[in-house]
């Protein structure tokens, strides 16, 4: 198979000013899209119990109408075991992951970058310790301890998360650590230093917003995109969200039953909404990263 | 191998194995302070339940003087595990360990099989397309790897015994069966953890990443230059490195999948213990397995280590912790 | 005695492609010379002049995209007349307008394949390379011996270990390394980079290749330790006399060692012949490009006298936007208003001004 390399003269080589839309770039902002489309959804779901927008009660029983499949009139995804209707569960689903999520990627963001910085920006000690927690944390399985601290606590779904933010502050502290040291190895802070930056600026400004906040924004992309793998499987378990309020988890375990049997919707439809919705949010970071980064320089 | 290696590299080894004794002794922190901050003083529970599963003389001591303050209590539990006695489980009134181990293997030829399946369909793919590069075979196949890997994992398991029972007619029924088809039946939850633990795409890219930056190395033109095998030359950094960390790495990720997986296949394994220990806050049990899983977490780092120093000549200088991400 | 040429390279393109500006990078853009059995041609040129990617070429390591799309290197193996470029034109198509390149398909994945094949039998044993950067050149996880022994292994008659290893230890010493028994178990982060340059021509040289490329042997190296170097080479040369291709552009090693010189400026060869006749350019003879390059170099006199350095006017030669005329004009002071037209419009031909001593200048050839 042959390659094909066209020289293509008269075209501007430099950016500058308007720039021809890229192939790629289209991918990109096809990505975000996809994301932002999934962050209009969860807007929706939030919505939908003030201004009504839910096509049926999610929580009505109906008991004529039970797995039926998706297409089935006045059903656009179809319904549950319960008759309840797919679509609506689904969208008011949502709001079982999304704050605790966000919860969740604050908690790992805000330590993580404050260690981070302390274990890249200053003295050997401090990275020594840091990186011994670091590695303490990561000794978990997430799950595994999800569930000693269920056993110990009970707790709700918004202390899970804390608790899963706190198991991601290792990923974060290392993304702002080797950002620190990739600054140090070409001397971005040293000259900082001898211009008489405050320390200040040159953590806050410097470092984190220019250089880490693109990567920061995939890890919390990522990190929703762990959420919400966390938040269903707990439910999928039976520890999250408890029947009757939904949560995609807790859809897909109902519905296994009738998998079986034949039934593959029930379960299958909050299973693709999950890995939508887990895409969605990795590809908004992966588009996001890719539009950002064509700024940098190096 | 020189013998004049031996020295150095002894004490940078010990010294790993001194880090890791050190973290498991953290890990036994963090557990302590999770139970003894909760409600309800399951602690003492806890105490209790390893004084009677434990051997009757030194606990009549223990009993007399039931220790209250909390390091005292630590300490005493502490003792208690390093001697194999992790408590009584709630639920059963059984030794702990005990119970654990007679389902622990069951969970660890899970999740060691699922990693092997993992490799079997990262490794050449990323190989593939390190050499390759971006092209019509390698791209859809990376992005395949990449949905997959966000599929959940407790669907795609119904997906397969689905599949499974129309092809084979097999049915999950009770393990320990002899027969052949029922043999067979033991691989679904292999696979399907192999295939959904979620790692596919970041193994397939770190392998990839790392085996393409090592082929671009200086050292490897040299090989092609003087006519010797490029593998060979490029598989210790780009292959067996890459391979060891991000496995090693992933070990927390394919525990928890475990925890569903065995729930969807009705595995009798330490997930689907841990979970009904959750469940019935039976903590012996669920402590136990936590402690159990973050020593095979660490296990296997120390196993990487070893690996990485046993391939690395200048590791007898200060080793930073790597950590993939 | 006529003897064919033990390398003979014509018309060697050697072409890369930017993505981002649609174009060609033309990095070797028409290069031809040969090289006699036993000689030394030392090629010189400034950074970015092809001298890197052509050396690749011959050794079929160039690996971005397009790569070589054009000539023939012939490679004269136990007597044996070989293209190392055969079948190229099987998976290249050019197209061409005003005598440029302007479009290329070409078969990489096949071209590769047919490449190794191709090489396989030649590199390390006919042809060897050393390499700029020793210390990166040499596996960090091997010791330097066993990586001599396993050249050794492949491409000398000599297999057993025992036996590799005692000739891997003869030829560290033969490159005069310090205690080479120590020095064979020593990994190269241990050596310095001299050292690591020796290690590298020991590798080299043990499997008694009829070709040596040397890529900027010494550049990368200490300044006292590039003249040890030197004096390595020049004691190989004069003991082995093995045929040698030595490229740098060090004018210094390459005047100490060379016994022809060829000069390339923006991918294409400027001059070419006996060393003695090349080296002596000046403001009168020779081709502009090469005399202002060796102008530039200061002996003891200018520093002593505290003369400003002689620099050549103008940017380095672009690549990608090739001009149409002599690629040096611009920087050259040596311009008449005869030749300037011809200068400017047409790209000159290398050609004889006398025997063995050719030019690509207008101010030589014929119009």
């Amino acid at each position: 198979m042959r390659k094909r390399y066209v020289e293509a003269p008269g075209r501007t080589d430099e950016a500058s000013g308007l720039r021809f839309f890229r192939k790629s770039e289209a991918v990109d902002l096809f990505f975000v899209g996809y994301g932002l489309l999934i962050v209009v959804l969860v807007a929706v779901s939030y919505a939908a119990g003030v201004f009504r927008l839910l096509p049926h009660d999610p929580e009505a029983v109906n008991l004529d109408l039970m797995l039926a499949p998706p297409g089935t009139a006045g059903h656009l995804l179809g319904t549950d075991f319960m008759g309840r209707d797919l679509l609506a569960r689904l969208i008011l689903g949502i709001q079982a992951y999304f704050l605790p999520g966000l919860l969740a990627i604050a908690v790992a963001t805000v330590p993580g970058l404050a260690l981070g910085v302390l274990a890249g920006y200053g003295a050997g000690r401090a990275d020594r310790v840091i990186t011994w927690f670091s590695n303490l944390v990561d000794s978990f399985p997430r799950l595994v301890l999800i569930l000693l601290v269920i056993a110990a606590f009970k707790p709700d779904i918004y202390f899970i998360m804390v608790v899963v933010g706190l198991t991601n502050v290792p990923a974060t502290v290392s993304l702002v650590k080797v950002k620190i040291r990739f600054l140090r190895e070409k001397n971005f802070i040293e000259a900082a230093e001898g211009l008489g930056l405050p320390r200040r600026t040159i953590v806050l400004k410097h470092i984190l917003w220019h250089h880490c906040r693109a990567s920061l924004i995939i890890r919390a992309t990522l990190g929703m995109g762990e959420a919400i793998l966390m938040e269903t499987s707990l439910s999928y378990l039976g520890f999250g969200v408890q029947e009757p309020t939904p949560s995609w988890g807790n859809m897909v375990q109902s519905g296994a039953n009738y998998f079986l049997q034949g039934n593959f919707w029930p379960s299958t439809v909050p299973a693709l909404a999950i890995l939508l919705a887990i895409l969605g949010f990795h590809l908004l970071g992966d588009g996001l990263n890719n539009l950002l980064e064509r700024k940098a320089v190096y | 191998m020189s013998l004049k290696g031996v020295k150095p590299v002894a004490r940078v080894l010990a010294r790993e194995v001194a880090v890791t004794a050190l973290l498991l002794l953290g890990v036994s922190v963090v557990v302590f302070c999770i139970l003894y901050l909760a409600p309800g003083d399951p602690f003492s529970l806890l105490l209790e339940g390893q004084m009677s599963a434990g051997a009757p003389g030194q606990d009549v001591r223990e009993a007399m003087g039931a220790p209250n303050a909390w390091h005292a209590r630590y300490l005493s539990w502490l003792a208690g595990m390093l001697r194999g006695n992790f408590g009584a489980s709630i639920r059963t009134g059984l030794p702990v360990l005990e119970e654990i181990s007679r389902v622990g293997l069951n969970t660890l030829l899970l999740t060691l099989g699922s990693m092997a399946v993992t490799l079997l369909v990262a490794v050449p793919i990323a190989l593939y397309a390190a050499v390759r590069g971006v092209n019509r075979v390698s791209f859809p196949l990376t992005m395949a790897a990449y949905v997959v890997s966000s599929l959940p994992v407790f669907w795609f398991g119904y997906v397969v015994i689905y599949l499974f029972l129309h092809t084979f007619g097999l049915f999950p029924l009770a393990f320990g069966g002899s027969q052949g088809t029922n043999r067979l039946y033991l691989l679904l939850p292999i696979v399907v953890l192999g295939l959904g633990n979620g790692t596919l795409s970041e193994v397939i890219r770190h392998l990839r990443e790392e085996m393409g930056r090592v082929l671009s190395e200086d050292y490897v033109r040299t090989a092609r230059a003087k006519g010797a095998s490029v593998w060979k030359h490029a598989f210790k950094e780009g292959f067996l490195i890459p391979v060891t960390e991000i496995v090693a790495s992933k070990i927390p990720f394919i525990l928890g999948g475990a925890v569903i997986v065995e729930q969807v296949f009705n595995w009798p394994g330490m997930g689907r213990m841990a979970w009904q220990a959750a469940q019935d806050r039976d903590f012996p049990v669920i402590m136990g397995i936590a402690v159990l899983a973050a020593v095979f977490v660490r296990a296997g780092n120390l196993l990487q280590r070893f690996v990485y120093i046993a391939v690395n000549p200048g590791a007898s200088r200060e080793t930073i912790g790597r950590r993939v991400a | 005695m006529s003897v064919s040429p033990l390398l003979k390279i014509e018309n060697l393109k050697t072409y890369f492609y930017s993505k981002g500006r649609q174009a060609f990078i033309r990095s070797v853009d028409g290069v031809s010379f040969e090289i006699r059995r036993g000689e030394t041609l030392g090629v010189v040129g400034e950074s970015g002049s092809g001298k890197s990617v052509m050396a690749l070429s011959v050794m079929g390591l160039v690996g971005a995209a397009p790569g070589v799309i054009a000539g023939r290197i012939g490679l004269k193996t136990d007597g044996v007349q070989k293209n190392l470029l055969q079948d190229l034109d099987d998976y290249v198509e050019r197209v061409e307008a005003d005598d440029r390149v302007v479009e290329v398909r070409k078969d990489v994945v096949g071209w590769q394949k047919n490449v190794e094949r191709l090489m396989a039998m030649v590199r390390g044993k006919t042809v060897a390379m050393i390499f700029q950067n020793p210390k990166s050149s040499l596996n960090p996880f091997l010791s330097v011996g066993r990586q001599i022994t396993e050249a050794i292994r492949l491409h000398t008659p000599c297999k057993g270990k025992a036996e590799s290893r005692e000739r891997s230890l003869y030829w560290l010493e033969r490159v005069r390394m310090d205690s080479p028994r120590l020095r064979y178990d020593n990994y190269p982060r241990a050596l310095s980079g001299g050292m690591c340059q020796r290690a590298m021509v020991a590798m080299a040289l043990s499997c008694e290749p009829s070709f040596l490329i040397a890529d900027e042997p010494t550049t990368g190296l200490d300044a006292t330790i590039q003249s040890r170097i030197a004096d390595l080479l020049a004691e190989l040369k004069a003991d082995l006399g093995v045929t040698t291709m030595l490229i740098s552009h060090d004018i210094g090693i390459i005047r100490r060692l060379s016994d022809s010189v060829a000069v390339m400026y923006g991918g294409m060869v400027v001059e070419y012949g006996p060393a003695g006749k090349v080296m002596a350019a000046g403001p009168e003879s020779g081709h502009p490009y090469t005399a202002a390059l060796l102008a530039s170099v200061p002996d003891e006199r200018n520093i002593r006298g505290k003369e400003p350095l002689q620099a050549i006017p103008g940017d380095v030669p672009d690549t990608i936007h090739v001009p149409d005329g002599c690629r040096f004009f611009g920087r050259c002071v040596r311009v008449t208003a005869a030749v300037e037209k011809e200068c400017a419009g047409r790209l000159p031909p290398l050609s004889e001004i006398t025997p063995g001593h050719a030019v690509r200048c207008w101010l030589y050839g014929e119009s």
